[in-house]
């Protein structure tokens, strides 16, 4: 059986995760919602609408800077899948480099056709242009 | 091996328990069987892609890519391991096609604003 891991694509590896590295760095450095050195969404650049991760890159850099309210009022969805996403990547990263995944959890189909299905409410209720549905908009909703 | 009647622990090779006389070789048979809800052949589905791509790069094509990603596991479910990969196959296409649309759409965007800070 031949090793997984490092030894199979390391530049693969280690390129995505420079990557990773730089766009953290990027994100914590500029603020998407000024900077203008990240692409703009592409639904909402297209069309005028909102697409379901609006607001994700300004929320990451929100969360970069402790501001979780902030986060959280760019785009709730994305801070909610954020800690299951970052689980699959750690896991994934860590298979691709130790030949083990972590814990995994099988998600029945019904599971995954549901989060389908909320991904794509949370998109269409978000361009309704009146309260409560204005609120899931970026910067909608605002804590105190 | 371990009496599913009693507890009690036994030989793998014991057909009746040492403990109580229940059938162990019926146990047996069961634990061969995998565990509901998991299964012995890992198939990817993609699922943390396929969220990326359609969080972070572009809607239309992450879409399909979550529903493969839904049959992957369906098909698993049902036992269904050579429909689940195919359905793997599609759930990898889709969130390579989201990935690339949506460097391409970046680097539209990059190429455009260069040229409007050239221009001026």
């Amino acid at each position: 059986m031949s090793m997984p891991g490092i030894a199979r694509k390391p530049l693969i590896v280690f390129g995505t995760l420079a990557i990773v590295a730089a766009g953290t760095i990027a994100l914590d450095v500029f603020d998407p919602a000024t900077s203008g050195l990240f692409p703009p969404c592409p639904l909402r650049y297209l069309t005028g609408w909102y697409c379901p991760g609006c607001g994700s890159l300004r929320a990451l850099h929100q969360l970069l800077h402790g501001n979780l309210s902030a986060a959280w009022a760019l785009n709730p969805l994305t801070v909610i899948l954020l800690p299951f996403l970052a689980y699959g990547i750690a896991s994934y990263a860590l298979f691709e480099i130790h030949g083990k995944h972590l814990p995994r959890l099988f998600l029945p189909a019904v599971w995954i056709r549901a989060l389908c299905a909320v991904i794509i409410l949370f998109g269409v209720a978000r361009n309704i242009p009146f309260r409560p549905f204005d609120l899931l908009a970026p910067g909608g909703i605002v804590l105190r | 091996m371990f009496c599913t009647q009693c507890g009690a622990s036994n030989l793998d090779s014991a057909a009746v328990c040492a403990q109580c006389g229940g059938n162990l070789a019926a146990a047996q048979l069961q634990s061969v069987l995998p565990p509901l809800g998991s299964s012995p052949v890992q198939v990817p589905n993609y699922l943390v892609f396929a969220i990326l791509a359609t969080v972070l790069c572009c809607l239309p094509a992450g879409i399909p890519a979550i529903v493969y990603a839904a049959q992957v596991n369906g098909k698993l479910q049902a036992g269904d391991i050579a429909g689940a990969q195919a359905a793997s196959r599609n759930a990898k296409m889709w969130c390579w096609i989201s990935l690339g649309l949506g460097l391409l759409f970046t680097l539209v965007m990059v190429v455009g604003t260069i040229r409007q800070i050239g221009s001026r």
